[in-house]
């Protein structure tokens, strides 16, 4: 019990001030915004006016977005944390690395629920997306979804962090990992869309806090291989 | 010639029974190449030792494996007795580093970033901001607290990561290259620090190419030359010297070291 309230301690310190230094460089965010905003775009415009086929490549686009950008903030957040060697010295601190890596993932996981809640509007606007048969249900998804892809997303950003050829390798290690939340996710998001008819939500629903729960044991068990050179 | 044994007999202080910093064959590899390469010096507790050397020759290294930063590929380094790569958890709260880079956070302010510092040394709550004026005030940045570090200049930056130091109670101090980028008033500040921490006790490593400023100020020295260990001297440091060149050196005992021949 004292350990669990320490690791959440250390974690509520470090998500604290990266939320802080968010709010006022706004790097993370801001930068990786764009991003998913030109990716919607683009897909919306190469999809042309028919709503049925909008409505039914918004879940995915909706998606990719999301981990598109959320990739590019994690690995963003990480970044900001070796710029003056503040990485190394975090590892030096007496306190837990469950507790630093919990720290990271929920500032990754603000960030990309932030980025969820700016990409959403524009899914509903570009692709004609009816939220309201979706309602909270659709809220649970995207926060599963999300604290999946933080808990992985911080693992391999952290792993990567020092290495030279960061930028092309997190996206290279993390694709692949992230698939089975990626289907889940999107494939929740269309049921969802599409009003359940067969009553599919709660297999998907199952896999991604299974797979949320799995990341974060392994991120908690691992990530301070990420500390250590 | 075969390397060489030198003790120096410390100057006031009697030996500890337990030494500050103990390493034996001490290396570490950056990619198949040695920056340490086999390193055996023992250091008093409470000494402040000076760590010399050229760029290159290993003195960062050698701090960040006491720091727990780097793990050793070979040989073993002890912190008062404890094992820095079998128990960095017992290690970490004994040590403080102040490293090349300052490890601040910019968008972040003074005051902010001494005060995340305090609760990650898990200084109580009740008593982090006090701690935190204290240093900030002992580093004469107390004015720039609400200031954000990202506007800082390089100086700046130094002490505060030095108030960082000053938060907690550390019983080794490591630091690297403190004198860089400081002015007069941030030199003068580096060296009460060094005395301060003398007077109290602490054990203190620097790595520096300061050694005529340091001299003063420090009980013993060791120049590390290629990874290894060079020459001792001064008060509190013995040490396994590897390089035939000085093998054989023994300064007097007591010497301070002089910052001429250093």
């Amino acid at each position: 019990m004292t350990a669990l309230r320490h690791h959440l301690g250390v974690a509520g310190v470090i998500a604290a001030k990266d939320l802080r230094a968010e709010l006022r460089g706004r790097q993370a965010v801001t930068s990786t915004l764009f991003l998913a905003a030109v990716t919607m775009l683009i897909f919306g415009f190469a999809l042309g006016p028919d709503q049925e086929r909008l409505a039914a490549a918004g879940p995915g686009l909706l998606w990719l977005a999301v981990i598109l950008s959320g990739m590019a903030a994690l690995g963003r957040l990480h970044h900001l944390e070796t710029e003056d060697g503040a990485f190394e010295l975090l590892g030096l601190y007496p306190i837990s690395r469950t507790g630093i890596y919990l720290g990271k993932a929920l500032g990754g996981l603000a960030a990309m629920l932030a980025l969820g809640v700016l990409v959403l509007p524009l899914t509903v606007i570009l692709f004609a997306v009816d939220l309201a048969t979706a309602g909270p249900a659709l809220a649970l998804v995207i926060v599963l979804g999300a604290v999946g892809f933080a808990a992985v997303g911080t693992l391999y950003a952290g792993l990567t962090v020092r290495l030279r050829a960061r930028e092309v390798l997190l996206p290279l290690l993390l694709l692949p990992v992230v698939a089975p939340l990626l289907l889940a996710s999107v494939s929740a998001t269309a049921v969802l869309l599409a009003g359940d008819p067969f009553a599919e939500l709660m297999g998907w629903l199952q896999l991604l806090m299974g797979y949320d729960l799995a990341m974060l044991l392994a991120g908690g068990l691992t990530y301070g291989l990420a500390l250590e050179e | 010639m075969s390397p060489t044994t030198i003790h120096v007999r410390p100057t006031g202080v009697p030996d500890q029974a337990t030494p500050g910093i103990e390493t034996r064959d001490l290396a570490r590899l950056f990619r198949r190449s040695p920056a340490l390469a086999g390193v055996s010096v023992r250091v008093e507790a409470g000494r402040a030792v000076a760590v010399l050397g050229a760029n290159g020759a290993g003195k960062t290294t050698l701090l960040r494996i006491l720091a727990t930063a780097l793990r050793p590929s070979f040989g073993s380094a002890a912190v008062d007795g404890i094992d820095v790569a079998e128990r960095p958890e017992e290690i970490r709260p004994r040590v403080a580093l102040l490293p090349h880079a300052t490890g601040l956070y910019d968008d972040l302010t003074a005051e902010e970033n001494l005060a995340f510092a305090a609760a990650l040394l898990r200084i109580p709550a009740p008593d982090r901001a006090a701690r935190v004026r204290v240093a900030l005030e002992r580093v004469g940045l107390v004015t720039e607290g609400d200031a954000r570090v990202g506007r800082f200049s390089a100086g700046m930056r130094r002490r505060l990561a030095l108030g960082r130091i000053l938060l907690g109670h550390p019983r080794l101090v490591l630091l690297d290259e403190p004198y860089a980028a400081l002015d007069a008033e941030g030199l003068a500040l580096v060296d009460e620090l060094l005395d301060e921490w003398r007077a109290v006790g602490t054990t203190v490593l620097v790595a520096t190419h300061a050694a005529e400023r340091l001299a003063p100020r420090m009980d013993g020295w060791m120049r590390l030359d290629n990874g290894l260990l060079a020459e001792v001297g001064g008060a509190g440091v013995t040490g396994r010297i590897a390089a035939p060149a000085t093998a054989g050196h023994e300064p007097a005992a007591g010497a301070q070291p002089a910052g001429a021949r250093l």
